[in-house]
C-alpha cells in the first residue's frame, strides 16, 4: 500500500474531468462548479442564526435571509463543497496519505505557516467577495460560459500570482 | 416581580412564532447523557464477559470520562430551570409515568455509580498510565488517591464497589440502556411537538449515544485488536441509525398532516443542508466508509472517524431540539 501514497492522477486528466463535472453541474444543478459561494452562505446564515434583524436590513445578507425564504444553506453550493470535503477525505484514506501535517518549506515555522495562510485566507475571503467569486466560481464557472468576467479574472488572478510569489517564496522554498 | 401584562398570546416572545425556550444546553445534555450511556454499556458489557484485563481502556480508563461530563450535564441541566434553587425536589418525588422523573432518577444512579467506578480501578489506572508514558496523568491520579484515603466514608465506598463490581456491572448495564433511551424518550413524551413525538425517537438517541460512546473508546484505546473490535461496532451502529432515521421519517411522511410538515423541514426546509450534508454525510456516512478502509487495512488515523461521530451525534440532537421546537399543529 505504501506505494500508492506518492501516486498522483495526471494533472491533464484530472482538469479534464473537472471540465466534464462542469458540464454535468450546468446540465443538473443549473449552476457551476464553486468554493467561495458555500463558505459565503456558511456566514450568511451564522449572522442571521445569531442576529436575524440585523442580517434582514444589511445589503450584504438580505437576499438571503428575507421572510419565507428557504435557509441559505439549501444551495447547490453548499452540497458540492460537502462532497469535495468527503471526497478529499475518502481519497486519501484510499492512497494512504490521511495524516494530520502541515505543508510548508522546511526553512519557516509551523506558527509562520498557519498565521500566513489565516492571512492569505482573509484576502481571499474579501477578494473573492469583492469579485463576486474565486477561482472556480469566477474563473472556471465564469469561462466555462464564455463570461467576460471569468477572462478578467484568469488575468488578475494569475497575474497577481506571478506578481507576488517572489515576495511569499519563503513560505514555499 | 416584574408585572406583564399579555394581550394575546403572539405577544409572549419565547412562544411566538414558535416555542423557543431550549438553546444550546439541552442539547449538548442529551448528548453527554448519550455518550456517558454508550461508553458505560462497554465497560460493563466487557466486564461481565470478563475482559477486564484484557481490554483495560474500555473497561477502566475510559469511564473516566463519564463522571465528568455527566457533571457537566448536569451543570447544564440546572441552568436550564428557571427556579435552580428547587432543582433537589425532583428527587424527592418518583412519578412512574414521567419520562423526567424516571430520568433524573436514573441519572443520579448512573452518576454516583460512574464515580466509583473508575475509583475502584484507580491502581490499574496508576499502573496503565505509567505504562503507557501518561506520566503526568499518573501523578495526578495519585494525588486524587492519597485525597480520597483521607476522606470518610469514600473509601469503604470503593472498597464496596470492588467487592460487588459484577452485581453493580449488571445494574449499570441496564440503566445505561434505560439512560440512553431516555434521553430520546424525553422529547418524545412531549406530544404538543409533532416532530418529537415519535416513538422511535428512544431507540433512535440510544443507538445514537452507544455509536458516541464507542467512538469515544476507539479515539482512546491503545491497542490495535481494540480499535477494530470498535470500529466493527460502530459500523453496525451507524447502519441501525442510519434504519431509524429512515423509519422515522417514513414514518412522519405517512403521518398526519402536522408530521407530513415538521418533516418538510429536512425534506426541503430550512434543517435539509444541516441535517443530510452534515449529520448524515460527514457523521455518519464518511466515518463509516472510514472505519470500513481501516477494517481492510488502510492506515486510518483514528481520531477523524472518531471526532466525526461524536461532532454528528451532537449536531444530531442540537437540530432535533431545534426543530422539534418549531414543529407546530397549528398552521
Amino acid at each position: 500500500m505504501e506505494n500508492k501514497r506518492n501516486k498522483y492522477m495526471n494533472p491533464y486528466l484530472a482538469g479534464f474531468l473537472i471540465g466534464l463535472m462542469m458540464i454535468f453541474a450546468y446540465y443538473y444543478a443549473g449552476e457551476g462548479l464553486g468554493g467561495s459561494g458555500a463558505f459565503k452562505k456558511v456566514v450568511i446564515s451564522g449572522v442571521d442564526a445569531v442576529n436575524h434583524d440585523y442580517a434582514k436590513n444589511a445589503t450584504y445578507f438580505a437576499s438571503s435571509v428575507q421572510e419565507g425564504s428557504s435557509s441559505p444553506l439549501n444551495s447547490w453550493l453548499i452540497f458540492e463543497v460537502l462532497g469535495v470535503i468527503v471526497g478529499a477525505i475518502i481519497s486519501a484514506a484510499y492512497f494512504g496519505r490521511l495524516t494530520f501535517k502541515i505543508g510548508k518549506s522546511p526553512n519557516i515555522t509551523n506558527k509562520t505557516r498557519i498565521i500566513a495562510a489565516i492571512a492569505g485566507g482573509l484576502l481571499w475571503g474579501v477578494g473573492s467577495q469583492l469579485g463576486r467569486g474565486c477561482t472556480s466560481g469566477l474563473i472556471m464557472s465564469g469561462m466555462a460560459v464564455n463570461a467576460f468576467s471569468g477572462y478578467v479574472g484568469l488575468a488578475a488572478v494569475f497575474g497577481g500570482g506571478y506578481l507576488f510569489a517572489y515576495f511569499f517564496r519563503k513560505l514555499w522554498i | 416581580m416584574k408585572e406583564q401584562l399579555m394581550v394575546s398570546g403572539r405577544e409572549i416572545s419565547n412562544l411566538y412564532p414558535h416555542v423557543d425556550v431550549w438553546g444550546f444546553g439541552i442539547p449538548l445534555y442529551l448528548f453527554i447523557g448519550g455518550l456517558a450511556a454508550g461508553i458505560l454499556l462497554f465497560a460493563t458489557y466487557y466486564f461481565i464477559k470478563g475482559k477486564a484485563d484484557e481490554m483495560p481502556v474500555t473497561v477502566k480508563v475510559s469511564t473516566i470520562i463519564p463522571p465528568i461530563i455527566i457533571a457537566i450535564g448536569l451543570a447544564f441541566l440546572v441552568g436550564d430551570l428557571h427556579h435552580k434553587a428547587y432543582f433537589w425536589q425532583l428527587m424527592m418525588h418518583f412519578r412512574l409515568e414521567s419520562p423526567m422523573s424516571w430520568g433524573a432518577w436514573v441519572l443520579t444512579v448512573v452518576f454516583v455509580i460512574s464515580i466509583f467506578w473508575p475509583l475502584s480501578y484507580m491502581d490499574d489506572l496508576i499502573v496503565f498510565f505509567e505504562q503507557n508514558n501518561k506520566k503526568w496523568l499518573a501523578k495526578q491520579f495519585k494525588k486524587v488517591q492519597k485525597l480520597i484515603n483521607k476522606l470518610p466514608v469514600i473509601p469503604w465506598f470503593i472498597k464496596f464497589t470492588q467487592r460487588n463490581r459484577k452485581p453493580i456491572a449488571y445494574v449499570t448495564f441496564f440503566l445505561s440502556i434505560v439512560l440512553g433511551i431516555y434521553t430520546g424518550i424525553l422529547l418524545s413524551a412531549m406530544n404538543a411537538r409533532p416532530l418529537w413525538n415519535s416513538s422511535l425517537l428512544g431507540p433512535l438517541f440510544l443507538v445514537s449515544g452507544v455509536s458516541t460512546g464507542a467512538a469515544a473508546i476507539m479515539w482512546m484505546s491503545n491497542n490495535e485488536a481494540e480499535k477494530k473490535l470498535f470500529s466493527r461496532i460502530d459500523i453496525g451502529l451507524i447502519i441501525i441509525e442510519l434504519t431509524f432515521i429512515l423509519l422515522l421519517f417514513l414514518g412522519f411522511v405517512w403521518g398526519p398532516e402536522a408530521q407530513v410538515r415538521s418533516a418538510e423541514m429536512f425534506l426541503g426546509g430550512e434543517f435539509t443542508a444541516v441535517f443530510w450534508g452534515i449529520f448524515v454525510g460527514m457523521g455518519l456516512f464518511l466515518p463509516a466508509i472510514l472505519e470500513l478502509f481501516e477494517l481492510k487495512g488502510y492506515h486510518i488515523p483514528i481520531a477523524i472517524p472518531a471526532f466525526l461521530i461524536l461532532l454528528g451525534g451532537l449536531i444530531f440532537r442540537v437540530i432535533m431540539v431545534d426543530a422539534g421546537q418549531i414543529s407546530t399543529y397549528l398552521y
